[in-house]
């Protein structure tokens, strides 16, 4: 059987192809809302930003929000994925983080540019938020923070996202480790195996 | 139960390299003939409460198989280009080998396989080749791995079946929604889907406990000891033989030779990276069709330049994959493809290479579940990748399956796996280069399986079918003819008892030995051929004839 594409070399593609950018070090006001999460070593029981700058986090968090939203059901910030992005890029992805780094520091000069504004994207309306996504969903960079969006929403909380299996929740996979049929609603009412005309099934 | 060791200054009766699918069984044979025995394991020894159920450390993050950081390869679509740093052959490296994380689904071949060359003629571009042996020589191995390894199953209820002597020992697994799904709509087709074989248990079986239905066993070792691999079957029974040690952590780089052209033992990193040496009265390596053709070519002599037992230039050349295709289908209502074994229907109409359609191929078609994480991070062409639609794309997880084609690749001496002149490994040990180009027939066949797929799923009554898109092979977990088996020593690198042409006490056994492709689902075959090697193997030691 053949493989699928190796999951890692999809990512090395994913954030190997960034043109390196300065990163706009300003204060910003969406600052506060990534601090939130990243201070939460102090006595929450989560995980604190080990990769990420403060500033870094804001953009991450802001990007990510917008790729899972939440609302009725939990998206990608209820799920706490920023911690599995930073925990990704601070150990078992820690090789992309380079690449990683000059992508986000790319993304943030584009928009810079785009919007003639020194107002980074976590501060920056919604609309123009996702207008700007928009705009770049097919570059490495977002298909690389796509990606470990979607690891980060699935992948078990140990690894700093799925916060309360808040994913599993979203996809409806139940937090349990065996099953009995019926495991779903089409084998509900399954008869059973009918044999065919000229076959004779033989048991032990 | 204390385990018995032997010292590396000690000649043992037998080294076999690798600890999967047939290293396990050839192992436990020789020790219950009272053999001397050290099985060799290039990665750790694991119990099961050390599994887990992680889906991105086993699928994503190279848990227990080759890491591309440390077991680097390269690759290269033919000999005109330069090979690229990428490791496209995956197999996993713990005791158990790839029957650790293999997804259980056990077919037997068809009369068919073993004589398609007579029955069809030779193939352009090709070298398809009859097997030195029959079905008929087989079966009787078949037979012994349902019954001493365990296969759950419905022997008889597929039309198109070579016949079988005995019943499976278990019944078939329950069937799961897909499965429900893929017979209305193969039924409504007037096809003929029946329940799977698979080497999990449906009973107690052995000692060893029914399946719990955990969702996870392609990619995943099996947590209570259900799904039956080798680290949970014959290799504890080897060891309760007192006569074979498992030796974990111990990479065979180099097959030790003496000028007189006998195989004395295998050199090997330790535990802790040290280059030791034990010696043995034979070798039989069943370490996958990429590291045994490695392993061999990396043991070259003065006697033997091109690499051991490679006098007919054959070891390496004629790999082959399982060239398949299938579809994605949606449903109204939720099937909860996390749960329950990976494949509980399949169907076989499609085996037959049929020349009417234009090209060689054939194949089998199973209901196949997927996990979430590895699900999520493909979506379906024009569902947007990011926000809400992305998110309801995520939200419908449950409603998804896939009719998966599992079907040949032709053997075409220039794929192959030989060895890159500069890379080397974090052992020093020199990389494995391969090259491998899809025949046109394979690509076509591809292309026909999903097609019937797609029809397949549509007479189901899905609400949206992805088909999947045909493409060059990138890669491969079933790694298959590189050292294969043939009654010609100019043709072939073994004989038809797995003996080496070249070298008279080194045998191999494993994918590396078959002549054409299976058809998708090579394992249960692997393990025949292993219970019949070792057969042959304890018959030439008692007759001194090794």
């Amino acid at each position: 059987m053949e493989q699928p594409s190796p999951s890692r070399r999809q990512f090395l593609i994913a954030v190997g192809n960034l043109a390196s950018a300065s990163w706009i070090a300003v204060n910003w006001p969406q600052i506060a809302s990534a601090a939130e999460h990243g201070h939460h070593g102090d006595g929450a029981g989560h995980a604190s930003l080990t990769r990420l700058t403060v500033p870094q986090a804001a953009e991450v968090d802001a990007i990510m929000n917008l790729i899972v939203p939440g609302g009725a059901k939990p998206g990608a910030r209820d799920a706490q994925v920023l911690y599995f992005i930073d925990n990704a890029l601070g150990s078992f992805f820690a090789a992309q983080w380079p690449e990683f780094e000059l992508g986000l520091a790319e993304f943030q000069s584009a928009f810079a540019a785009h919007t003639g504004s020194a107002t980074p994207f976590s501060a920056a309306p919604e609309a123009q938020q996702v207008e700007w996504l928009h705009e770049v969903d097919e570059t490495p960079f977002f298909l690389a923070i796509r990606r470990l969006t979607v690891l980060g929403l699935i992948a078990l909380p140990k690894y700093g996202g799925n916060h309360e299996y808040k994913g599993w929740d979203l996809i409806g996979v139940e937090n349990r480790h065996f099953w009995t049929s019926p495991f779903g609603f089409y084998d509900r009412d399954y008869p059973g195996f009918v044999p065919y005309p000229g076959t004779q099934p033989f048991t032990a | 139960m204390e385990r018995k060791t032997f010292p590396t200054s000690e000649t043992v009766d037998f080294i076999v390299v690798g600890s999967g699918s047939a290293g396990g069984i050839v192992a436990r044979e020789l020790a219950l003939a009272g053999h001397s025995v050290v099985i060799m394991e290039q990665g750790p020894r694991l119990d099961a409460w050390e599994f887990e159920h992680d889906e991105l450390k086993y699928r994503h993050l190279s848990g227990i198989t080759n890491n591309p950081a440390t077991n680097p390869q390269t690759f290269r679509r033919d000999e005109s280009e330069v090979a690229v740093r990428r490791n496209s052959m995956t197999y996993a490296r713990v005791v158990g080998g790839s029957s650790s994380h293999f997804n259980a689904n056990f077919w037997r071949l068809h009369e068919i396989d073993f004589i398609e060359r007579s029955v069809l003629g030779p193939i352009e571009g090709a070298d398809l080749v009859d097997w030195p042996i029959t079905y008929a020589e087989l079966e009787p191995y078949y037979c012994k791995v349902e019954w001493e390894v365990g296969v759950s199953g419905l022997a008889g209820a597929s039309p198109f079946a070579s016949f079988h002597s005995r019943p499976y020992p278990m019944p078939h697994l329950p069937i799961k929604s897909s499965g429900v799904l893929f017979e209305r709509g193969a039924r409504a087709l007037g096809l003929h889907p029946f329940p799977s074989p698979m080497a999990i248990n449906s009973t107690v079986y052995r000692g060893r406990p029914a399946c719990v239905q955990c969702g996870l066993c392609g990619g995943f070792a099996c947590e209570v000891k259900a799904k039956n691999s080798s680290v949970w079957t014959v290799i504890p029974e080897a060891e309760e033989s007192g006569n074979c040690e498992v030796r974990s952590n111990s990479y065979v780089f180099q097959i030790g030779m003496n000028d007189a052209g006998r195989a004395t033992g295998v050199h090997y990193f330790d535990g802790d990276r040290v280059e030791q040496f034990q010696h043995a009265r034979a070798v039989v390596v069943c370490a996958n069709g990429s590291e045994t053709p490695k392993l061999l070519l990396n043991s070259a002599t003065n006697a033997q330049p091109t690499g051991l037992a490679n006098s007919s230039d054959m070891v390496g050349r004629n790999l082959m994959l399982n060239k398949g295709g299938g579809a994605q289908a949606r449903f109204e209502e939720p099937l909860n493809e996390y749960k329950g074994a990976n494949v509980t229907m399949m169907l076989h109409d499609f085996y037959n290479s049929d020349p009417a359609r234009g090209f060689y191929g054939g194949g089998g078609f199973t209901a196949r579940s997927g996990g979430p994480l590895t699900w999520g991070q493909n979506v379906p062409e024009g569902t947007p990748t990011w926000g809400p639609e992305f998110k309801d794309y995520l939200e419908s997880y449950t409603h998804w399956m896939n009719c998966a084609g599992h079907g040949t690749s032709l053997a075409q001496p220039t794929n192959r796996i030989d060895i890159d002149p500069d890379l080397k490994d974090d052992w020093g040990v020199s990389a494995m280069r391969v090259t491998y180009k899809d025949h046109p027939d394979d690509m076509k066949h591809a292309q026909f399986m999903v097609d019937r797929a797609v029809e397949i799923m549509d007479a189901a009554g899905a609400v949206q079918i992805v088909p999947s898109e045909v493409g060059p092979a990138n890669g491969g977990v079933h790694l298959l003819g590189t050292c294969r088996m043939g009654d010609d020593p100019t043709t072939s690198v073994i004989d038809k008892y797995h003996r080496t042409h070249d070298v008279t006490n080194l045998f191999l056994c494993d994918g590396s030995s078959l002549p054409t492709s299976t058809r998708g689902q090579p394992t249960h075959t692997i393990e025949a051929l292993a219970f019949r090697a070792a057969e042959h193997i304890n018959r030439f030691a008692a007759a001194n004839e090794i």
